[in-house]
Order: structure tokens, then C-alpha cells, then sequence
């Protein structure tokens, strides 16, 4: 689950004209928008700007309190759109930001959310197994034969464990053996049960689990709910997969540093290169290349943000091409 | 304590508790602040029975008006306090 305002991308993208008619009646299109939000998550907080990067103290204030309960929550950045805004207050009733939404049901804003929070009844209400995860909502998770041994041999020495799977909001994974904590639901994978809590649970439908063996002998964890991440590409791999015609290659130095020293096949990020990339398909691999891999990875970063899912930084840049591929490109 | 234009006419603090004396029977209202945060107190008999989200409610009814607009005097109520007259 990210944080976002993500949920509203679409209202942000209509004509002025067409908002300021919706704002007239608290659209109905805008009021079961807030409705199917607050009811597919278990909390949403509207507030004005992100978890981590709060524009309000108050909003600061309720994220904090959160934080220290959940591992991740749904919030909905109010800045982004005054409609929104707007209807917020009036689908809630309660004229101010932030406003706190559990189980589709409001809360409070921040002075209530932080008396709750002193009083326990925020802990209780958060931790409740109210909750809910559908039935038909139990993850389905793959563990190969071994992982599976893996898990045997160390799930025969931890009587009375059982094996957690937890699954952060970066969806960092932590598997460990702990007496079954509350609220964790059990889930049967080829022979093997995880207790996942219910937010891990959301996240895992699809995860397969695999146990490399070796000299970095470890769990290999693959999650397609996992958002992706620039992935990062070694010389030698770039070359590998250019030499197949397997991946686009975007150089994104100015016209000086490229003259300098460069790759043949490279498309500079200029105007046409801009064109070119957006014309490409969203899951196409493209890869991005600067002098040491810096500026090429914030390059890859926002390309990521505009919807395209295999994106590539090469490492240490055109330097590390020319001292392990091809020496001939000058360093400079 | 950051300024929020308005063009409301009068004292926004004397508006506050007016409006909160008028709307929610037999309170008492203790109002304080300026540029548009402001922090209230209000007592009255009307909480009783009432947790603090619907306590809260009345009071941000009462002053719904204040909160509204473009530039509405009230920006934000940075505490807001409800209770009970004291048994006596």
C-alpha cells in the first residue's frame, strides 16, 4: 500500500470547468469514490500532504501517532485537489483536516485521535480484529520444496513457534519463528503455514518464497505486489542485453560529456530521445546511463513514475562500461 | 501563530462564542487566539451522554459557518475542549 493521493489522480486531470460544477453538489461520483476509499482500506487518513512529508502539524501529529501503531495505512493527500478538499469535510461532516477513517467509519481529527491515543482506545480500535480481511482475500503464497526443507529443519529446533511472515509497507520481508502473535492469520503453503498479520496478508496474494543455497546461502522472496523499483544493471549485464537487442539504452548527459566519451547505441534524452521513450510500451526494459550512475538513477526514478515497470540504472555509469567492457570509451 | 486573510468584520473571538452560546443550550464558552487559530472551551450540560467525537460535533456545527469560504475567519481551531458542568 503507498501513500498517496493516487486514489484522486483522475479528478486532478479534469477541466476546471467540470470541477467547479462537481464542487457545487459534493458530486455524487466524488462521494462513492470517498466511500469505495474509506471501505477498501481499513484506515485512511485524509491530510494535508504525505506520511513523510506531512504540510500541516496537525497532520504531522495524527502520521506520528499512527506510525507508532501501524505499519502501513492509506492517506489521502487533501492538497491535491480542493474538491477534494472540500468534500471531505462534507461527506464526514467535520470541518477541518486531518480526518481519520477506520474500518469506513470516522474517527476523529486530531485532538480526538490523540486522546484515543491516550486513553488506549486507538491501540484497541487499530488492533481489533475489526480490522477485517475477507475470507477470499487469504493470500495465496508459493513455497518451493527448498524453502520448505529450509523451513523444516529450522521449524523442528523452535517448539511451540510457528513460522511469521511480515511484509512492511516497502515491502521489506521478515520471516521469523516467535510464538503465534495475536491477530495473525494462518496460511496453508505447499505443506508449510505462515501467520501473516492482516496488512502482510494484503500484501503477500502471489508471493513465491525460494531458499538459494551457496555462499550467500538465503530466502529469495518474490512478490508481485511489490511496486516496482529501479533495478540496477552491471556493465557486463547491460552489454549482455544489448548485444541480444533486449533492452533500450538512454544516455541522459548533456551533449558535452557525451562528445566526450559514449556508447554507440545510446539515445541521448534529448527532445527526440524524450519522444522516442514515451512512445515506448509501459513494460518495455529500458535502462538508463550517465558518468557514475547517479544522475542516470534519478532518471530511472521518474521515468518509474510515469508508469513505465522495467526500468534499469547502470552502475558506476559510462566509468564502469569503459574500465569492464570496453576500454577504448575514454574516462574522464 | 501565521496570518489568514479574511474579510470578516468584528471580533472573530466574540463571534466564536456567540455562536456557540446560541446554537448548544446552556453553554458556556471560553474562547482565546487570533489569525485565524483558536482554541475553545466550551461547557454545557448538552455533552452529557455524548463521547467527544459527537461533543466535538455540536461545537463545529455551531461555528460551521466561521470555517467556510475561501477565506473564512476561523482557519483552524487548535484545541477544542468539551465538558460537562460540574455536579453540584
Amino acid at each position: 500500500m503507498r501513500d498517496s493521493g493516487g486514489a484522486f489522480a483522475r479528478l486532478g486531470a479534469l477541466p476546471a470547468a467540470v470541477l467547479s460544477l462537481a464542487t457545487i453538489m459534493l458530486s455524487d461520483a466524488l462521494r462513492s469514490q470517498l466511500s469505495t476509499l474509506v471501505t477498501d482500506h481499513p484506515v485512511v487518513l485524509f491530510m494535508k500532504g504525505t506520511r513523510r512529508a506531512p504540510q500541516c502539524g496537525f497532520s504531522a501529529q495524527v502520521v506520528q501517532i499512527l506510525d507508532a501503531l501501524l505499519p502501513s495505512y492509506e492517506t489521502v493527500d487533501v492538497l491535491s485537489s480542493p474538491e477534494l478538499r472540500d468534500g471531505i469535510k462534507e461527506y464526514s461532516d467535520w470541518p477541518t483536516i486531518p480526518q481519520l477513517f477506520v474500518n469506513a467509519k470516522f474517527v476523529g481529527g486530531c485532538d480526538i485521535v490523540r486522546a484515543m491515543k491516550e486513553s488506549g482506545e486507538l491501540a484497541q480500535l487499530l488492533a481489533a480484529p475489526s480490522v477485517p480481511l475477507a475470507a477470499a482475500a487469504l493470500p495465496t503464497i508459493r513455497v518451493t520444496n527448498a524453502a520448505l526443507a529450509a523451513f523444516q529443519a529450522a521449524l523442528s529446533d523452535a517448539e511451540g513457534e510457528v513460522l511469521h511472515l511480515k511484509i512492511d509497507g516497502r515491502f521489506q520481508n521478515d520471516l521469523y519463528f516467535a510464538p503465534r502473535e495475536a491477530n495473525t492469520l494462518g496460511v496453508e503453503a505447499d505443506g508449510l503455514t505462515l501467520f501473516l498479520d492482516p496488512p502482510s496478508a494484503r500484501r503477500a496474494n502471489g508471493m513465491r518464497i525460494d531458499f538459494v543455497d551457496g555462499p550467500s546461502a538465503g530466502f529469495k522472496i518474490d512478490n508481485p505486489n511489490q511496486p516496482p523499483t529501479v533495478k540496477q544493471l552491471s556493465p557486463s549485464e547491460l552489454k549482455a542485453l544489448l548485444d541480444q537487442g533486449a533492452i533500450e539504452l538512454f544516455d541522459v548527459r548533456p551533449a558535452h560529456e557525451r562528445a566526450q566519451a559514449s556508447i554507440a547505441v545510446a539515445r541521448s534524452l534529448d527532445e527526440a530521445g524524450q519522444k522516442y521513450l514515451f512512445s515506448l510500451d509501459r513494460n518495455a526494459p529500458i535502462a538508463f546511463l550517465c558518468h557514475h550512475g547517479m544522475r542516470s538513477q534519478a532518471a530511472a526514478e521518474q521515468v518509474l513514475s510515469e508508469g513505465f515497470r522495467n526500468v534499469y540504472n547502470v552502475q558506476g555509469g559510462i566509468h564502469a562500461w569503459s574500465e569492464s567492457v570496453d576500454p577504448s570509451v575514454p574516462r574522464y | 501563530m501565521s496570518a489568514h486573510p479574511t474579510n470578516f468584520q468584528g471580533s472573530v473571538v466574540d463571534a466564536l462564542r456567540e455562536a456557540i452560546e446560541r446554537e448548544i443550550p446552556g453553554a458556556q464558552a471560553s474562547v482565546s487566539g487570533g489569525g485565524g487559530h483558536f482554541s475553545i472551551e466550551v461547557v454545557s450540560a448538552a455533552f452529557a451522554g455524548k463521547g467527544m467525537l459527537e461533543s466535538q460535533r455540536l461545537v463545529y456545527s455551531a461555528i460551521a459557518h466561521l470555517m467556510k469560504g475561501d477565506a473564512p475567519p476561523v482557519h483552524a481551531v487548535d484545541s477544542l475542549k468539551t465538558r460537562t458542568p460540574p455536579a453540584s
